[in-house]
């Protein structure tokens, strides 16, 4: 096992990962910038080193004062978390050179995934069926042929891309030409790589993954799935549960045999989640995670597995302590975000000071979070401020449970989408399950602005 | 002891209450208690020569802007220096680069926060150079 772990990121992800550690005996670094200073995650680790401005660039980014604090303090691993350097293989790269483990897959794995069109290559060789589309696209003429090819409507995407920047949906072959200017330049912009290439749009699908968990001895299981159906405009989670409800038990098994398969091709190691489109009994891979995702307590809650903790292990070079037999899921289990922002405006991220703070508690409860009364929330980072996770033996009981909790939770300083999750779960579709990603956009957000 | 103190402890505590925006402080533990308590909101803002009411020092207090290890310019500077212009003090020493820091123009040392071979992470006080 590691002697001490250096954990390259902040927040609830931060802590997380802290409180893993420790329960495996190992001291914890944390780092921060400068108005992190008194957050929670820096109290809760042995040491802590401030590593630059408020600025994500300047300090969760900045690789040379990460490696240098690790490498002071005498620390032989590094964890990510997710955002900041979670997929960034030149720094798990960088991590090995100065040999740090890196806790998550090898950078090569890191690299191929985290490229759109060469992921889509890999998976279709390896017989994972993608949604269809192109390679990469030389010129607007081949964008054309290859539109023409596949029918509109498509999906203009940059290869390099996240976060839906770069990608343009584009109806017919009027729109292309500026669809295609636009979105290369925003690829340019965000990425340093404007290579696009086309997929045919999926209406309406649903969006479930696949989380998978690898040892670097070949044994790779999968812990079922979750539903991310519920996602804001900006195609951000905000809801999720698990296992997903209303799937026919031939799609669910199809779901988690082609995420090991596709796990298995790329000879994963580490966690890592499989997402898909799913539309009627058709699924289509859309991109693989090679991290620890936000929603991982629903799969720990059902599963009795310590996610981050199996990260660890695996990095330190232990085999995985169960094979897919062992596993099975018990129960239901949702998870609501609770973000610092403003749904009735466009979700628009806020900042402040958070005045008062109260979490809920008792049976099949457990929050995730960092903030307390009095914490500061900086302008510069994501707007996540806690994870709700409700588990029930039914989905009754889960979505029961979570509006009890939820009913129990208080944040009074800035607006919260706390009331928007407890206006999902009290409704009818969501009770009936199987809702697709565009439930929130279309219906609820528009249900509301009616009211 | 009392020497040992004020040097090793109230100083940094001194100069983190000096660079932040607060009013007052208190810091405690099992042997002292102190409370530090600002004149005027703000002592930074007070321009150098327009007669702050406490002093009419002015301090610049040097930090770190790399995470390392820090070492002394042989020869090393100590507190009561005069510097005649722009000088190297000490280096940050990270991946095996070593990373100047400079008193940023002419002064007097007026207090040394670090020792030779000590870990700083970014913003740590190093130097407090005496303007006036």
């Amino acid at each position: 096992m590691f002697r001490k772990i250096l954990i390259a990121n902040r927040g609830e992800i931060a802590l997380r990962i802290n409180r893993a550690a420790h329960e495996l005996g190992v001291p914890t670094v944390a780092i921060f910038s400068e108005p992190d200073r008194t957050s929670l995650h820096v109290r809760h680790a042995d040491e802590a080193f401030c590593v630059g401005p408020g600025p994500a660039a300047r300090s969760y980014l900045n690789v040379a004062n990460i490696i240098s604090a690790a490498l002071i303090c005498g620390a032989d691993a590094i964890h990510p978390g997710y955002g900041f350097l979670a997929e960034n293989a030149r720094f798990a790269q960088i991590c090995i050179d100065h040999d740090l483990a890196f806790i998550g897959p090898p950078p090569a794995t890191i690299a191929s995934m985290g490229d759109k069109a060469e992921a889509r290559r890999k998976m279709a060789e390896a017989g994972v069926p993608t949604t269809p589309g192109s390679e990469i696209l030389r010129s607007l003429d081949d964008a054309r042929a290859a539109a023409r090819q596949i029918g509109y409507p498509v999906l203009l995407k940059a290869t390099a891309g996240g976060g839906g920047k770069g990608m343009r949906v584009v109806d017919g072959e009027d729109d292309l030409p500026s669809a295609f200017a636009t979105a290369q330049a925003e690829a340019e912009a965000n990425f340093r790589d404007g290579r696009l290439y086309l997929e045919r749009l999926v209406r309406k699908p649903r969006h479930i993954e696949v989380q998978v968990l690898g040892d670097r001895f070949g044994t790779i299981v999968h812990l079922g799935e979750r539903d991310c159906s519920i996602q804001k405009p900006s195609h951000q989670k905000l809801i999720e549960e698990a296992p997903a409800p209303a799937l026919s038990e031939p799609i669910r098994e199809k779901l988690h045999a082609t995420a090991l398969a596709a796990a298995r091709a790329v000879g994963y190691s580490n966690a890592g989640t499989l997402e898909f489109l799913v539309d009627g009994s058709e699924i289509y891979f859309m991109e693989m995670n090679t991290r620890i995702q936000v929603e991982h307590p629903i799969t720990e809650l059902i599963y009795g597995v310590d996610l981050v903790k199996e990260q660890i292990r695996i990095a330190a070079g232990e085999h995985l302590g169960f094979a897919q037999d062992d596993m099975s899921p018990h129960g239901y289990a949702i998870e609501c975000r609770i973000n610092a922002e403003d749904p009735a405006n466009g979700f628009a991220p806020s900042a402040g000071t958070l005045v008062d703070v109260e979490f809920p508690g008792g049976p099949g409860v457990r929050v995730d979070t960092h903030i307390v009364a009095g914490s500061q929330i900086p302008p510069y980072y994501d707007s996540l401020l806690a994870k709700v996770v409700a588990v029930g033996r039914t989905r009754a009981n889960a979505i029961a449970r979570m509006e009890r909790a939820l009913s129990e939770t208080r944040i009074e300083g800035v607006p919260t989408t706390i009331e928007i999750c407890r206006d999902v779960l009290r409704s009818e579709a969501f009770r009936a399950g199987g809702v697709d990603v565009e439930f929130l956009p279309s219906r609820f957000i528009a249900d509301r602005a009616v009211v | 002891m009392f020497e040992e103190t004020v040097e090793h402890r109230l100083r940094p505590i001194a100069a983190a209450f000096a660079e932040s925006d607060l009013v007052r402080i208190r810091v405690a533990d099992d042997a002292a208690e102190i409370e530090l308590r600002r004149a005027v909101p703000n002592a930074r803002a007070v321009a150098p020569g327009s007669g702050g009411e406490q002093t009419n020092r002015t301090y610049d207090v040097i930090t770190a802007e790399v995470v390392g290890v820090l070492h002394f310019q042989r020869p090393p500077v100590e507190e009561g220096y005069s510097l005649d212009g722009d000088r190297e003090l000490a280096q940050i020493e990270a991946l095996g680069i070593r990373n100047p820091v400079r008193s940023r123009g002419a002064g007097r040392v007026a207090c040394i926060y670090v020792a030779e071979g000590q870990p700083v992470d970014y913003g740590q006080p190093l130097f407090a150079i005496d303007r006036s």
